[in-house]
């Protein structure tokens, strides 16, 4: 499915970060509230994500997918976001990433 | 987050039977489990019951779920975790113990987290232990063991005082009062405290063994119904006694399976009444039971699939006249009168009475309370009351005065819709409504050869239209509305033959033919109108008049509506063409897939007991 040149984007919650340090993956996300150096989202299983900012802008009022660096359990620093709208349930999102997850289907989603 | 009703578990474990303050206020309490507790046996027309765990945040007790709740649990409304609104409840005490019982609830929301840390409250007896429950008080569970015994009396000298003290006495002794929705052919001592909602008339049969005679009365409490039926020498010994509307001690009547046939009440069991039954007349005049109503809107029937019973509330606009008919069966003549019922969703149905009902109703301008009436497909959606149906007019209850008060205020400038049978075939409202859990591959439909024979089969399926037949789209029909009447055009215009009128324009019609496919195979779908507009967005009208101005554009459209899927409800029948039968699939209903939903179904679908029995692949 992927090779060296593109590496592959896991989507993520907020659980998995600490497993993806240093890798770059899609989180999506509502944002929350607005800080000195990006913003404070919270991920599909509710945990709260530090995502500092560098290009495209996030607001407050619709969901956004987030692909950037993972920093560390916490923090991810963004390289692009895209706008997904107002309507999304965070609970089905938060079910496919957990299935996607899950070491069971895990070879259907990377290599 | 919302506040618990924290206090009120205790509170519950402690009232009083007539403490109705409290089983009739308004508790928020959070659901910590739903178990569904079966008979074991899954013979058809088995309720299922479930038994639920409420917290309030600092206590958790146990109850059950009224039977006319399971729809929240079985469509996921209610679920682990969910809190609720309990808008009423009751509390019986079987052989000591205290049973409380949900009778109304709403939702309020659902979160993931138990709140607090509820632990079981210390009473000394508890519920029968289900197995979630973590009972850290070590209690004796001396009640479980009685409840095998049949004797209701000798529970006081071991159950602990703290429940004995608050056993509602029943008027007639130290018997406690049963719910009818606790009955079963395993209990022998109980007595039901019910009031009788219908009788029917006396009826004569003979078979065999001679001649006989039998009667059937419906029973409610709080609870639930059940039916009794009494044979022959009961007859003559109970009929006259049991009076409907009043309330009655009941026991000594064997429980049986109830005979679906002949019943429409949502119960597994019916009483039968002998010679050793005895009833007595209730006169203490509080807790009586009420008339328990499930209303559907009149704009809901539609989701009632046909020949289903259900309680519904209605003003009555019209009432017809009296009208006589013979049956095709057994020649025999009987009245009817057809009412048209109104209510707040602004949608009006019809309602059959018989016989001597129907000759006496002269209501008209009242409110109708019907409890059992059968849903029928004809004209859409029409009503029909039975022998056990119950039929009150202007009852005194909360919806009936709100129904008045609405209907004198704005309901009488209000224009009605009614149900109606799609074009094309009758009855295009048959078989309920598209259900997403019961889709059908088209290879199984072909291979369970759905609608052989003299049948229509209804079944759900999720398809891609892969292909439409581009000649004959549509058909030129008469304008006038509901006559969907093919027009023949001549030198005066477009003639229908049915309205006998002409008209200068035809309305164009869909009629298509589409080819779809799922995995498993491939089959011929027949849709009308409906069908046409959902997938050109377009009117036949509108389509026609782009076919007739370019040719192209036309196809265009064809193609771009191709390759598109839809749920389906489609009806399988037999057809004969030129004298060779072939099944034919005419589409009642379409629908666009809402994503979210089938993503929603897909997840369920995972992360059933099916979808988690896959097995690791490595890749």
């Amino acid at each position: 499915m992927s090779d060296q040149k593109h590496p592959l984007w896991y989507r993520v919650n907020s659980a998995l970060l600490p497993e993806f340090e240093g890798k770059k993956v899609r989180l999506p996300c509502k944002p929350i509230k607005q800080t000195a150096n990006g913003w404070i989202v919270q991920a599909p299983d509710g945990g709260e994500v530090n995502v500092t900012f560098f290009q495209d802008q996030l607001r407050a009022d619709s969901f956004f997918e987030v692909f950037g660096n993972v920093v560390n359990g916490t923090t991810v620093k963004m390289l692009k976001a895209s706008d997904l709208e107002n309507d999304l349930d965070m609970t089905l999102v938060d079910d496919a990433i957990k299935l996607m997850h899950d070491q069971r289907f895990r070879g259907i989603f990377s290599p | 987050m919302v506040n618990l009703s924290t206090g009120i578990c205790a509170r519950l474990q402690t009232a009083e039977q007539t403490d109705l303050d409290l089983f009739d206020g308004e508790h928020i309490l959070q659901l910590l489990s739903v178990k569904h507790v079966g008979a074991g046996n899954s013979t058809t027309g088995a309720v299922e019951r479930y038994r639920i765990i409420l917290s309030d945040g600092e206590y958790f007790l146990q109850a059950m779920l009224a039977t006319q709740l399971n729809g929240l649990f079985q469509d996921n409304s209610i679920q682990k975790n969910t809190i609720v609104k309990v808008t009423k409840m009751t509390c019986n005490f079987v052989q000591g113990k205290r049973l409380l019982i949900v009778l109304a609830l709403d939702v309020v929301e659902h979160v993931d987290q138990k709140i607090g840390n509820p632990a079981s409250y210390p009473t000394p007896t508890q519920e029968v232990p289900a197995t979630t429950t973590n009972d850290m008080d070590a209690v004796p569970s001396a009640p479980v063991q009685q409840a095998s015994t049949s004797s209701s009396h000798q529970t006081t000298s071991t159950a602990p005082t703290a429940q004995t003290a608050q056993r509602r006495p029943a008027a007639n002794g130290n018997r406690p009062i049963y719910p009818i929705e606790g009955l079963s052919p395993y209990q022998n001592n109980w007595t039901i405290k019910a009031r009788v909602t219908q009788k029917s008339d006396i009826k004569t049969y003979s078979n065999q063994k001679g001649e006989g005679q039998l009667f059937n009365v419906t029973l409610m409490d709080d609870t639930g119904e059940i039916r009794a039926t009494g044979f022959n020498q009961v007859v003559t010994a109970l009929y006259e006694r049991l009076v409907v509307g009043k309330v009655y001690y009941i026991s000594g009547a064997r429980v049986n399976i109830a005979k679906k046939q002949f019943s429409h009440l949502n119960n597994e069991y019916e009483l039968g009444l002998e010679k050793n039954t005895s009833v007595e007349e209730c006169l203490d005049t509080d807790n009586l039971p009420t008339i328990k109503y499930n209303f559907v809107a009149l704009s809901d029937l539609e989701s009632q699939p046909k020949d289903s019973t259900c309680d519904i509330i209605g003003l009555v606009q019209a009432v017809g006249d009296v009208t006589e008919i013979t049956t095709k069966t057994n020649n025999k003549k009987v009245t009817k009168r057809e009412l048209t019922l109104v209510d707040r969703s602004e949608y009006s149905v019809r309602l059959t009475l018989w016989g001597k009902q129907a000759e006496e109703f002269s209501s008209p301008d009242s409110v109708l309370a019907c409890k059992g009436v059968k849903v029928s497909d004809f004209g859409g959606r029409s009503l029909s009351v039975f022998s056990s149906s119950t039929m009150v007019i202007n009852p005194d209850i909360q919806e009936a005065h709100t129904l008045r008060g609405w209907y004198d205020n704005q309901g009488k400038d209000v224009t009605y819709s009614a149900h109606q049978s799609s074009g094309g075939g009758a009855g295009g409202g048959g078989g309920g409504g598209f259900v997403r859990k019961e889709v059908r591959s088209l290879g199984d439909v072909k291979s369970s050869q759905l609608g052989q024979g003299d049948r229509n089969d209804f079944f759900c399926s999720q398809a891609t239209v892969v292909f439409m037949k581009p000649d004959s789209m549509w058909y030129p029909a008469c304008q006038k509305p509901d006559c969907n009447k093919k027009v023949v055009g001549d030198d005066a215009g477009w003639r229908c033959e049915k309205c006998d009128q002409s008209w200068p324009q035809p309305q164009y019609r869909y009629i298509m033919t589409l080819a779809c496919s799922d995995y498993s195979g491939q089959a011929w779908l027949q849709g009308f109108n409906d069908v046409g507009d959902m997938i050109f967005g377009k009117t036949a009208d509108e389509m026609f008049a782009i076919k007739e101005d370019s040719e192209i554009k036309f196809t265009e459209l064809v193609q771009a509506a191709t390759c598109e899927p839809y749920n389906f409800l489609c009806r399988a029948r037999t057809d004969h063409y030129n004298g060779q039968p072939r099944v034919r699939y005419g589409i009642s209903r379409i629908q666009k897939l809402d994503y979210k939903e089938e993503a929603k179904y897909l997840r369920d679908m995972l992360m059933s007991p099916w979808g988690q029995t896959a097995v690791a692949v490595a890749v």
